[in-house]
């Protein structure tokens, strides 16, 4: 009697979600555009930030206090023009992310600065294209 | 909302604007459709309707009065003096009018380490007419100030969406600045489980 299973291939890929191959690094920055981007339409614009964003008021296991080390400085560049600006605290959540709407005027990069207390600066660009 | 556009969430409810009396005929209606016929709940729903009719023109209150919640005390009635001060010296004297701020957050966050926030403007966006400015304010954080998004021309419409902090329950105010000068605002009380700044 022939099986009725469905037999996976030895070589398929794992049917489990993937772990990024390295863990997350401060810094590690990502920027979200829509697939599919109109001329002049306006669009979401998602930009995620690894940082731990301490507050400054908790303590680590030891009892030490973690110093404060958050991102307090973000600007938005599009095609060498600043078009956003943001000012955040350390009220802003750990792994920072915002969406922010942008108008799609042209075919140009679209870039994302972060810049924190301790000096860091993390950037991260994506080229928008109209489809 | 006395605008003309239509706003993006409707299907949630409009939080910032609750109406105490427009809930409680609400509320009565309902009780009668469960506790009597059909009849009853005929007679509940005109004596609400009637209610409302009577007690719209009796509050005599502007269109953008202050958001009350049956129960509650208002946002104005609670803010402490650190926002008044910080209101004070961001703002100077101009009006912060309450409307036209879409702002969506939980009203319960059982983490206050991730509390999601999305701010917007049912105004027309023009280029002569934008929002420079959204404000995001926690009054018990230590930093009551958490967020300033500076917006451009070049930025159009839309929401700002981030995720905060907060420490305890409080009011959460989102105040959007027109590049005219205009302030608009919207408040909701959050109420936090675990305290998310330390």
């Amino acid at each position: 009697m022939p099986s009725t299973h469905h037999q996976i291939p030895a070589d398929a890929p794992a049917l489990t979600f993937a772990m990024p191959a390295s863990p997350p690094t401060v810094g590690d920055a990502k920027i979200l555009l829509p697939l599919s981007v109109a001329r002049n339409a306006v669009i979401d614009v998602r930009a995620l930030l690894v940082h731990p964003m301490d507050t400054g008021f908790f303590r680590d296991a030891s009892g030490n206090p973690i110093p404060a080390y958050f991102v307090n400085a973000v600007t938005v560049m599009y095609g060498g023009e600043q078009v956003a600006r943001f000012e955040w605290t350390s009220g802003i959540s750990r792994d920072p992310f915002v969406r922010f709407p942008l108008r799609a005027s042209r075919e140009a990069p679209v870039q994302v600065v972060w810049k924190d207390n301790k000096g860091g600066v993390y950037q991260q660009s994506v080229d928008l294209k109209f489809a | 909302m006395s605008s003309g556009k239509t706003s993006r969430y409707a299907d949630r409810g409009d939080r910032g604007d609750g109406d105490a009396s427009g809930d409680g005929s609400a509320n009565g209606a309902m009780g009668g459709a469960t506790s009597v016929g059909r009849r009853g709940f005929l007679r509940a729903g005109v004596l609400a309707a009637a209610g409302l009719a009577l007690s719209r023109p009796l509050l005599a209150e502007p269109a953008m009065a202050a958001p009350r919640m049956a129960g509650n005390r208002g946002p104005d009635d609670e803010m402490i003096d650190a926002v008044r001060q910080l209101l004070k010296a961001k703002f100077g004297d101009r009006k912060i009018q309450y409307g036209h701020v879409q702002f969506d957050i939980p009203t319960d966050a059982p983490d206050g380490r991730a509390v999601p926030a999305i701010m917007d403007i049912d105004l027309p966006i023009t280029p002569d007419s934008y929002v420079s400015a959204y404000y995001l304010m926690v009054d018990h954080n230590p930093d009551i100030c958490l967020g300033t998004y500076h917006l451009t021309a070049a930025s159009g419409e839309g929401p700002i969406e981030t995720r905060i902090k907060m420490r305890r329950t409080s009011y959460v105010r989102a105040i959007a600045e027109m590049n005219t000068g205009e302030l608009w605002s919207a408040a909701v009380k959050v109420f936090v489980g675990l305290n998310g700044c330390g």
